[in-house]
């Protein structure tokens, strides 16, 4: 068989896939419907755990490759500032700096907010940078004052100088920067302590002898390896979209059991039409071709649907049928936003958690239809 | 040409209910051009008529096509033989609903991979031939008795087969379409083609077009009536 | 185990893919025994119904095993960040005793596959199936296979432990750390070229020649499987090479990422369809003697041989391109 004629054969069974289908637009719209949902859920948690899992990526990118913490009775307690300088001594660091932030809570707005202070910060004391989330929780602009209560219960007023633009939202949203001074006039943290110690490595090989080193000469004080925390996430994420897929596949399931069920339970309509086929000189192959065609409509149909509820859900709704399973974050984000980011690998896992099961849901039905005698249009 | 031998099919092989619908079979059509099978309905005509157009296989026996023997042939084989070879119509029209009556005619010959836009035009063609082109976007339940057979005849006639096979064609059809229906029948056979009909309707058996006339009866071929 | 979506799709694919080979070997098996194509009994004639749904899901097997064969190296390859040492496939393969074997058995899964299937189509064009038993038995040959690398499979995926510690493509690919690359690796680069080139030719050569005399069958087939394993080795030996524009980074997986451009799927499919297509010209030439097929073969051998000589042909112009647009000099 030429190649053209076989072309031209694939697109007369098209042709005649397509019209069947929209004559008996009711059997398929249920089975459409079910299928569109399937995908458009695990489609859903894939796309949220993959672009958090990204934004998480994005955060930790900055990050230094050591955190040093200090541990007093278990707990994360501030380090002093004379660690920096020891560990810096160490062959191998290339520098070791102080850090200062930490969490308020606004009672007024009943939001989080993550504090930090900067290396340099440009405004004068008494003045604030804060993240797009802060502007929305509190219902503050630029050149507003916002008020702070301080650890011994003082009101501390602060103006804000500037609204963080939001690049990846997760980053600057709850986000409040304020000079070294304020920050320890508002906490009560004497000088010479710090949160903790950001610890760059000239070498990444060294990474891990390098935290082997610090903790020994600091028995007190927990190295946190960049790698470590990336690895934790990606796992937690993996965990969390596998554990949901768990849930899930009950209902993937009872959606493969659907489809065969819709597969194999053809009307009498249906079995005299493939029998009429058959006798007027169709041959078993070619109505298997023709049912494999009409899988593949319902499944690119539904499959495409599917992915595209799934992102605006996702990318447009913020995930909002799913946000308290999977994210974890801290409750500011009213309109929290994931930047929208989808790859081939994710289509693909897509593909063969729900394209093939169905597939091969309809094989054994399609190929009964297939081998309806041809003489039951006489016989009948 | 078209021999039968000792030809005998048998449905649920081995269960209680089993059924032998045709015994032993033995025939030759020579050179028969025209050929009525007669015989009471339940005598087998039409599982006859199956295994001749290559439908069914038979349990046991030989069949021969033009010197080639195709009863131990698989389906595919047989399919294309059919294709080529026959043209069905059936006692019900067997038209698929919902679907126009042009592309009914044309449905037959989707697997064969010929150019849409052609095939199209042979199907406009045939509809011409039969004076009922007008319908061909009517829906096929929408066709009345007479229009149906038209299209039923050309959808037979699309893969440009030699030989026509009619199983009870009248059966449905009132007195004036039945004579309508033996006069196309009698014009395809002067322009060649070879017509096998199944029918217990004297219309159909004393039209005086049939050149050889076999009776049937309980499965088996009663009698041989050569009318050339 | 690390619960992960997609290691649950390849898990569950691999199962559907072994019930569908299990299911067809079961009627295989009955083929085999009680196949009479004279006889048109019902049994018969359930049998051959049968053929068509073996023919059938052998066809989406193939299919799905193409899938999660990438599939399988590109989750492998975006596990690497749980491992430490592992900065793609190459690495997270190298967890555990399995990852490798399991990349192989796809790899030799699919192409047996495709030669079953070369020879269904071909038995399927001849009236009396003359070779129905011979695929059934190679069929069920199979099996062991199969089963073996849905077994290895889930042994892998169970047996991976975050932050075991691994290596990668940098040390298991590298032609200077003499303990860990095989001999072939250490040949000097100009002479595996030729190998490579020469070999290729020498294989469009035989092609051209068949195709042209119908002549020379076995030695295509063979010739064009042993290109298989040259291509494998060469896109591993030098033509990574180019690809990364680093001169010591030989990984055959990386450049199935993105930041190559997923390239590496044009060189993995060529080859590996190169390769079916060509094995079976020789394969099929084993059976032209059959009377019923005597018609048919040379013609699907043809198509086959243009199959393969267009896929090798493209494999070797890719690498000629990368070499040649390559910011890379050896």
């Amino acid at each position: 068989m030429s190649l053209m004629v076989w072309i031209e054969k694939q697109r007369n069974l098209i042709d005649f896939v397509l019209s069947s289908l929209l004559r008996r637009k009711g059997k398929n719209f249920a089975l459409i419907a079910a299928y569109i949902l399937i995908v458009f859920v695990l489609a859903s948690v894939m796309f949220l755990t993959h672009a958090l899992k990204r934004e998480a990526s994005i955060v930790l990118r900055g990050a230094p490759e050591i955190i040093v913490q200090k541990m007093t009775a278990g707990r994360h307690d501030l380090i002093p500032k004379t660690y920096a300088r020891q560990i810096e001594k160490i062959a191998g660091v290339s520098s070791a700096k102080t850090r200062l932030w930490g969490y308020y809570y606004d009672p007024l707005f009943k939001a989080n907010y993550t504090l930090i202070v900067p290396e340099l910060f440009k405004y004068e004391e008494g003045g604030i940078a804060v993240g797009e989330g802060v502007t929305r929780a509190g219902v503050t602009a630029e050149g507003n004052i916002m008020p702070f209560f301080s650890s011994d219960g003082k009101l501390m007023n602060y103006r804000i100088r500037e609204v963080l633009p939001a690049d990846s939202e997760l980053v600057s949203s709850d986000l409040v920067v304020m000079s070294e001074a304020d920050f320890r006039g508002l906490f009560g943290i004497p000088e010479g302590l710090v949160t903790d110690l950001a610890v760059s490595v000239g070498n990444p090989q060294e990474v891990l002898t390098i935290a082997n080193k610090i903790k020994q000469q600091y028995p007190d004080t927990r190295p946190v390896i960049r790698d470590e925390i990336i690895r934790t996430y990606d796992a937690i994420f993996d965990w969390r979209s596998g554990i949901l897929l768990v849930i899930f596949s009950g209902a993937l399931l009872a959606f493969i059991i659907f489809s065969w069920d819709k597969a194999s339970g053809l009307s009498a309509e249906e079995r005299r039409e493939i029998g009429i086929l058959k006798a007027t000189g169709w041959e078993t192959s070619d109505v298997i071709l023709m049912k494999f065609w009409e899988g593949l409509a319902i499944s690119l149909t539904s499959f495409l649907v599917g992915l595209l509820l799934a992102y605006i859900h996702v990318f447009f709704t913020s995930a909002t049928l799913f946000e308290p399973v999977l994210k974890g974050w801290a409750v500011l984000y009213p309109s929290f936003r994931i930047v929208p980011f989808i790859s081939a690998y994710q289509i693909a896992v897509l593909f063969f958690l729900t394209v093939v099961p169905y597939t091969t849901a309809t094989i054994i039905p399609s190929w009964s239809a297939a081998t309806v005698d041809p003489d039951l249009v006489m016989r009948t | 040409m078209i021999v039968l031998d000792k030809i005998r099919k048998v449905f649920n092989q081995g269960m209680p209910n089993e059924l032998v619908a045709v015994h032993g079979a033995a025939l030759d059509l020579g050179s028969a051009r025209f050929i009525v099978l007669k015989g009471p309905s339940g005598s087998g005509k039409t599982t006859l008529l199956s295994i001749v157009g290559c439908m069914t296989r038979p349990t046991s026996g030989r069949i021969i096509l033009d010197s080639r023997e195709i009863s131990g042939l698989p389906e595919r084989f047989l399919t294309k033989i059919r294709r080529e070879t026959f043209g069905f119509i059936f006692q019900q029209f067997n038209l698929i609903r919902g679907v126009t009556a042009l592309e009914n005619v044309m449905v037959p010959a989707y697997p064969r991979g010929e150019k849409y836009s052609l095939l199209r035009d042979r199907a406009m063609a045939l509809l011409e031939l039969f004076n009922i082109s007008r319908k061909a976007a009517s829906r096929a339940e929408w066709l009345s008795g007479g229009e149906a057979q038209r299209v039923v005849i050309a959808r037979a006639l699309i893969n440009n087969p030699s030989i026509i096979i009619a199983d009870e064609p009248t059966a449905h059809l009132d007195t004036g379409l039945s004579h309508e229906f033996m006069e196309i029948m009698g014009r395809l056979h002067q322009e060649g083609k070879m017509i096998i009909i199944a029918s217990h309707d004297p219309i159909v058996y004393e039209s005086g077009l049939a050149d050889m006339l076999v009776g049937m009866r309980d499965g088996r071929i009663e009698s041989v009536r050569d009318l050339a | 185990m690390i619960l992960h979506p997609a290691i649950i799709a390849l898990l569950a694919g691999s199962a559907l893919v072994a019930f569908m080979l299990l299911y067809s070997s079961w009627y295989g098996i009955e083929v085999i025994r009680k196949w009479d194509l004279r006889s048109g009994s019902e049994l018969q004639l359930s049998l051959e119904k049968k053929t068509y749904l073996i023919s059938t899901m052998m066809a989406y097997a193939m299919g799905f095993q193409l899938i999660s064969l990438f599939l399988f190296v590109y989750t492998a390859d975006s596990l690497c960040s749980l491992f430490t040492g592992a900065m793609c496939a190459a690495g997270t393969l190298n967890v555990n005793d399995f990852g490798y074997p399991v990349f192989l058995l796809k790899l030799v899964n699919f192409l047996f596959g495709g030669l079953w299937l070369v020879l269904n189509y071909t038995d399927n064009r001849a009236y009396d199936y003359p070779m129905i038993r011979k695929k059934y038995f190679f069929l069920i040959a199979l099996m062991p296979l199969v089963l073996a690398e849905v077994f290895l499979q889930a042994r892998y995926f169970f047996g991976l432990e975050a932050e075991i510690i691994t290596s990668c493509c940098g040390s298991l690919f590298s032609s200077s750390d003499r303990s860990a690359a095989p001999g072939i690796f250490a040949l000097p680069v100009r002479l595996s070229t030729g190998i490579f080139y020469g070999w290729h030719i020498f294989v469009l050569g035989l092609g051209v020649f068949f195709y042209k005399t119908g002549k020379g069958a076995y030695f295509f087939g063979i010739a064009s499987l042993l290109l298989f394993f040259i291509s494998g080795w060469a896109l591993i030996q030098f033509i990574s090479l180019y690809i990364y524009e680093l001169p010591t980074h030989h990984c055959p997986f990386c450049m199935l990422k993105q930041e190559y451009g997923h390239v590496g799927y044009l060189y993995y499919i060529s080859a590996l369809a190169g390769c079916v297509a060509g094995t079976g010209v020789g394969m099929l030439q084993r059976f032209r003697h059959i009377a019923s097929l005597e018609a048919v073969i040379p013609g699907i051998q043809k198509r086959l041989t243009i199959v393969s000589v267009t896929c090798y042909l493209f494999f070797m112009l890719a690498a000629t391109y990368a070499m040649v647009f390559s910011g890379f000099r050896l």
